[in-house]
């Protein structure tokens, strides 16, 4: 604080003052640790973690203790070169006044900065104390050696000799993690300090650290972690706020390797925490391997739901896309180490918790395991010093069966820090047998070795290398997911399950072997609970909500993937018990709460639209509803009357839609469709029946107002295209249902949307409702011109460049529409179509979009009705008739035109759903979406597209008659 | 807009004003008209009723003083300035929007995709 260069005296005053009155403090409170310490050497009682303990010795501990202690007592050393260093940094300390464990005590720190001013600040900290015991054991190793370091140049050196010796002493390079009391302090301190300030500390910094680490217990896996990241501070080595960090985690290293980790979760919960706003700059290295780590971390998450999305799910999903991170870790650490400091420092501030880390016991382990995401690769590690590595794949794969429980579980977080974003190591792995091992863990009873198996397992088994989630699945991984799901009530652990599930239930293969194994499990511990729904609901409580977990959103999302593997696959989702019921649930809740956006809403909205693929030819039972004649609107009614009761539910509606219907001249067509009667019902709808009810229609409907995730659009969208599409007595009434709802208007809206996709699939869905013939009115003259602006015109751009299978998909609905319908084709004159059309068929590079503009055109002019006005705007028959160049495809394009319209556009409308899946987008996408939209629209396809040909073939017959005539008409610039 | 016999005429317009361009001694308005009483209204491409003799805009160039204000391609031309352009000819309201001496012209207009907005927001209701 001397050598600080401050206006005013008195403030340095003070602040010396303040500094001594700690020092004080600080001093009293570690005699007393001493005293501890060496009442519990004498006794003899070391706890079972720490085997090593013992031998260190407690004759060395005490001196290691003074020598802390002289370290904080003189700041000089250290803090004063830290502070030199740093003109510009605040230096704040933070004097720890009590250890008490577990109880929050109000740390006063006083914050000197550069004007001079010195302000107080009170943070009410929960300090976390481990046992004293341990704090003696590291020190041993350390006092000899570590003790001179305290000069911040120096210290790596003189620690890392410590550290080695330790070692070789004992003769085993994996010290059995002994439990890390000391971090309890150091933690406390960074906390508070950080929370007033985040930049200063030094002093604390080292003090504690020095005491704290004995890292013994992290063994070789920490230290070589520990090691790289920290290296970057060391080189930097100026007095940026890092050194100050530097220094501690140095010690940490040395000491252990634990301790570097401990700054950065410094206890579990403030790791936890902190670590998701690290990860967020993604661009460094560091913050990657973190990120791996980051998914471990379950409390953490829970409380803060955006980092955990970054972390965990999020971050898996980004990185994967950028691989090219892992690279920079290793060598980049010098750069990204200002920006990850500045981002730990936040962790600290968030991460005030009550510890965790508390439990002695417990303690190594967890900070083990943070330390473990910190970890980066141990190449660095080698270089830096030379004595000591960190072990190699097939030793942490070996340690995987270490008879020592925290040797397994720091070896399984160590593999899945190594496997973070790294295909390389993950094929090692697997190639290693390491995965078999993995699994087997899962079994294991003690929570933190299953929980770090299945981290490691959800790293594995991200990617696109299918060949890991094939092993996990050929050493009957599957079936132990599931069992450990069935256990464990631990919430980390249920999402590291789930998180697994679904990045497996990416790969085709799988998706059955899951459905046999985890289907209804999954169903009965995860969605129906997190959905709200219940059996058998209680009168007196109010339904409850969906809770948007993690857990719900990895299940539904492992659901989502597994519903596309086709008809099999859909029939086992819609008969498990509960599946459908507690989905719609949860999706009613959310429209409920207009909570529609998030990812969970998404996949429920995913399984369902697959779900909704084909029912009306799988469904059991389907066939005493099918209904040959639907197609053609007034026959239809007569039989679905047969079947239903009338239920009048729509009658009411009739007088609103009526202005709907304003200036329809053929209304009267559909009268039948206006007093269609849904069946009534004696007993409540359940199970996969739910699918297909027109109640749905509404919460689609809903979703399609209300949801601005594109995704879920797509999705809604798609849901009503399948249920429409049938010819079975339910799609007539989910069709009337839409009109009956409003539904057409918000279709309509929708085609204005900005997705490429959701245009798309609405533009498919009008196509299915338009089967209804009042529907179909309706469409064709309130969705004309909103359809004919999304069609790319020659000389403007139009305001979206929608892709090819979006034009497509508008031009055969536009072609459904006008089919049989000159009305409607005479507002797509009016529209201003043809102009557009014409340029497509004549100068458009897609040769689908030709031909689809093509079928339009033919319908168009087969009207002999509208030639009159077509010809007066300037057109004649060759503007209708397939290019000359076209003949080729023209001639073929009539049916191959529409089948592989149709196609593309399911397979394009994937992309939305594959979206599903976070981590493996490839498989998810293909599979589920594609089948259903592709199925679904199959059958529109045929219909439609026969009547147009043999309607087109009239069309071109009869241009030839058409004459040109062309009075133009007055039209004058202004 | 379109009007048919026996059933009642609603009519949603918009005001637009559009500023006009001086270039030299031309003002201009960036947009072109078709219709009229005199023209056949059945070679109007944009009316809903092929016996509407309106006013319609034809082509609004692009990034002129008509675009900018928000005139579409398809926009019936009910009033300028006031005056009703319903019932006119062509040239009338071609003179109409062509004054010199105003920099002005506020139209009123009537859009299918209007009607469909109002009916929309009144359906979601």
């Amino acid at each position: 604080m001397e050598d600080y260069d401050v206006p005013s005296a008195a403030s340095i005053l003070a602040s010396v003052k303040e500094q001594e009155a700690r020092f004080e403090r600080l001093t009293r409170a570690l005699e007393e640790e001493r005293r501890n310490v060496s009442l519990q050497l004498e006794r003899g009682s070391l706890p079972s973690d720490r085997l090593l303990g013992g031998n260190t010795g407690g004759t060395n501990q005490p001196l290691a203790w003074q020598q802390m202690v002289m370290q904080e007592q003189s700041p000089s050393n250290q803090t004063s070169l830290a502070m030199m260093q740093e003109p510009q940094e605040v230096v704040e300390e933070t004097v720890t006044i009590e250890e008490d464990p577990g109880t929050p005590t109000s740390h006063v720190s006083v914050v000197t900065s550069e004007d001079g001013t010195t302000r107080r600040t009170e943070t009410k900290v929960t300090k976390m104390v481990k046992t004293v015991t341990t704090r003696t054991v590291r020190q041993v190793p350390l006092g000899p050696d570590g003790l001179p370091v305290p000069e911040g140049s120096s210290p790596l050196g003189s620690y890392t000799d410590s550290i080695d010796r330790r070692y070789m002493k004992n003769g085993e390079r994996f010290i059995t993690p002994q439990a890390t009391s000391t971090l309890t302090r150091s933690y406390n301190n960074y906390s508070d300090s950080y929370n007033d300030t985040p930049d200063t500390q030094f002093r604390h910094y080292t003090l504690h650290d020095g005491y704290g680490d004995m890292p013994d217990n992290y063994g070789s896996l920490s230290r070589g972690v520990n090691y790289r990241p920290y290296r970057p501070y060391m080189p930097t080595g100026g007095y940026r706020p890092e050194n100050s960090y530097t220094l501690p985690i140095r010690k940490d290293d040395y000491g252990h390797v634990a301790q570097p980790q401990v700054p950065m979760g410094s206890s579990t919960v403030d790791l936890n925490r902190s670590q998701p706003e690290r990860f967020q700059p993604e661009p460094y290295g560091l913050e990657d391997d973190r990120r791996s780590l980051g998914p471990e971390d379950e409390e953490p998450y829970d409380l803060e739901p955006d980092y955990s999305t970054a972390n965990r799910r999020t971050l898996p999903g980004r990185t994967i896309r950028e691989p090219l991170r892992n690279g920079p870790r290793v060598r980049g650490y010098e750069d990204p180490i200002e920006a990850e400091l500045i981002d730990e420092r936040h962790p600290y501030i968030h991460g005030m918790y009550p510890a965790p880390l508390a439990q002695p016991e417990r303690g190594s382990m967890a900070s083990l395991d943070r330390m473990g995401g910190r970890r980066s690769p141990s190449i660095d590690s080698i270089r830096k010093d030379p004595r000591w590595r960190d072990p190699d794949l097939p030793e942490v794969i070996a340690m995987l069966g270490h008879p020592i429980d925290p040797v397994k579980s720091n070896a399984a977080a160590y593999l899945q820090h190594l496997c973070y974003e790294n295909d390389k190591i993950k094929k090692d792995v697997r190639q290693l047998k390491g995965i078999p091992v993995l699994v087997s863990l899962l079994d294991h009873p003690k929570a933190e070795v299953h929980r770090k198996a299945c981290g490691a397992l959800r790293n594995i088994s991200y990617g696109k290398d299918h060949d890991n989630k094939v092993a996990i699945k050929s050493c009957d991984g599957i079936p132990a997911l599931i069992r450990l799901l069935r256990k464990t009530n631990d919430m980390e652990v249920r999402e590291l399950i789930t998180g697994t599930l679904w990045n497996l239930s990416s790969y085709e293969p799988l998706k059955m072997v899951i459905i046999n194994h985890g289907l209804q499990t999954m169903t009965n511990e995860v969605i129906i609970p997190h959905s709200g729904w219940e059996h058998e609901p209680n009168e007196d409580s109010k339904p409850r909500d969906a809770e948007w977990t993690t857990v719900f959103k990895n299940t539904s999302g492992c659901l989502r993937n597994v519903s596309s593997d086709g008809a099999e696959a859909r029939r086992r989702l819609r008969e498990c018990e509960g599946l459908v019921d507690a989905l719609l649930h949860a999706l009613q809740s959310a429209v409920g709460k207009k909570d529609m956006d998030n990812k969970s809403v998404e996949n429920c909205v995913c399984i369902m639209r697959n779900l909704s693929y084909h029912v009306h030819k799988e469904v059991p039972g389907a066939e005493k509803f099918q209904d040959p004649s639907a197609l053609q609107a007034p026959g239809s009614a007569g039989t679905q009357r047969k079947k239903k009761d009338d239920a009048g539910c729509f009658g009411g509606k009739k007088a609103k839609e009526e202005w709907f219907n304003q200036g329809r001249k053929n209304g009267e067509h559909d009268k039948n469709y206006d007093t269609l009667d849904l069946p009534k019902r004696t007993e409540p709808t359940k199970g996969f029946e739910l699918l297909y009810q027109p109640e749905v229609v509404r919460l689609y409907l809903s979703l399609l107002t209300e949801s601005q995730n594109y995704n879920t659009l797509e999705a809604a969208a798609g849901a009503l295209q399948n249920l429409s599409a049938g010819q079975w007595t339910w799609s007539n009434y989910i069709r009337a249902t839409v009109r009956k709802e409003k539904g057409l208007p918000i279709l309509v809206e929708l085609l204005r949307s900005d997705s490429d996709k959701v245009v798309r699939a609405v533009a498919i869905a009008l196509r299915n409702l338009s089967i209804d013939r009042r529907n179909k009115d309706l469409i064709g003259s309130y969705a004309m011109r909103d359809l004919v602006s999304n069609l790319p015109s020659g000389q403007q751009r139009p305001a979206k460049n929608l892709e090819e299978d979006t034009v497509v998909a508008i031009l055969n609905t536009i072609h459904e529409i006008i089919t049989d319908s000159s009305e409607n084709a005479r507002s797509l004159i009016t529209a201003q179509a043809i102009d557009k059309l014409v340029a497509i068929n004549r100068t458009s590079q897609s040769a689908r979009e030709t031909k689809a503009a093509s079928h339009v055109l033919q319908t168009v002019w087969s009207y002999k009705e509208l030639r009159n006005a077509l010809t007066k705007d300037g057109w004649n028959k060759t503007h209708f008739q397939p290019i000359a160049a076209g003949t080729p495809k023209g001639s073929k394009s009539c049916k191959p035109g529409y089948d592989d319209t149709t196609l593309p556009l399911m397979e394009k409308s994937q992309d939305g759903y594959s979206t599903i899946d976070q981590r493996d987008k490839d498989s998810k996408y293909k599979s589920s979406d594609i089948s259903s939209d592709l199925q679904e629209r199959e059958p529109l396809k045929n219909d439609t597209n026969r009547k147009h040909y043999i309607r087109s073939n009239r069309p071109t017959v009869s241009l030839v008659d058409a004459c040109d005539v062309k009075p133009q008409p007055v039209d004058s610039w202004v | 807009m379109s009007f048919i016999p026996g059933q009642p005429v609603t009519a949603v317009v918009q005001r637009i004003e559009i500023l006009k361009l001086r270039d030299g001694d031309n003002l201009i308005l960036g947009f072109s008209i078709g219709g009229g009483i005199d023209q056949d209204p059945s070679q109007n491409p944009f009316s809903e009723d092929k016996a509407d003799k309106g006013i319609y805009v034809t082509r609004v160039s692009e990034g002129g003083p008509a675009e900018v204000a928000g005139l579409r391609v398809g926009d019936k031309i009910m009033q300028v300035n006031g005056w009703d352009m319903t019932m006119v000819t062509h040239d009338q309201a071609r003179k109409r929007l062509t004054k010199k001496k105003e920099d002005v012209v506020r139209l009123l207009i009537s859009r299918k995709s209007l009607e469909e907005v109002v009916r929309q927001s009144m359906m979601q209701r």
